[in-house]
């Protein structure tokens, strides 16, 4: 296969870094629940076993900007750009707009950890758009 | 940006993904660059200028004049 057709060295060394992260945020998500729920901690243990799983999210996002540097191919690297830049906007406008709703109780209130995913699908639903530009 | 890129391309028998495979980058990236939806940064630029042997110059052509 050659170059032009094969999926980019970046891109396989994103997946080689970001399919990890994930398994590890369900193992670490699901032991960190089971922990405080059989351990019923306090003190330092509690805050240790509460942002354990953000840390392999935390490296996600770094994933996502190793690979913005990795990658050479430079029009899908221009795309993953501009459709984080998409997800950004669209992501800081719901939240905006929900927490008003949420100030005046016409909403019901949502943890912030759900911002990140909330980033990825609206970063996800731009790209084709985004391709299309350049199509 | 208009260029001649499709007409060099064919000169030499070329196709998009050869183009591709000798600049390094997706063949999508040679037709969004082809077809003026997309402008090449200064490096690709001169890789292109390069590969060619002609200046940047005679392969773009950025209209204001």
């Amino acid at each position: 296969m050659t170059q032009s057709q094969a999926r980019s060295p970046a891109v396989k060394r994103y997946m080689q870094r970001f399919l990890p992260a994930m398994g590890l945020y369900v193992l670490v998500l699901f032991a960190s629940l089971f922990a405080i729920k059989i351990l019923d901690p306090t003190g330092p243990l509690l805050w240790i076993l509460a942002v354990a799983p953000a840390i392999p999210i935390l490296a996600v996002i770094a994933i996502m900007g190793l690979y913005i540097t990795e990658e050479s191919d430079e029009l899908p690297r221009a795309v993953m750009v501009q459709s984080m830049l998409w997800g950004i906007g669209l992501t800081l406008s719901a939240a905006t707009v929900w927490g008003f709703l949420e100030n005046a109780d016409l909403v019901p209130h949502l943890s912030s950890f759900l911002i990140f995913p909330l980033f990825c699908a609206a970063m996800g639903l731009a790209q084709p758009f985004v391709w299309r530009r350049y199509r | 940006m208009k260029n001649r890129l499709k007409i060099l391309r064919a000169e030499r028998n070329w196709s998009q993904a050869d183009l591709a495979d000798r600049l390094e980058v997706s063949r999508q990236t040679v037709n969004a660059i082809e077809t003026g939806k997309y402008d090449p940064s200064l490096p690709l630029a001169f890789r292109i200028g390069r590969l060619f042997e002609q200046p940047i110059e005679t392969i773009f052509d950025d209209e204001a004049a």
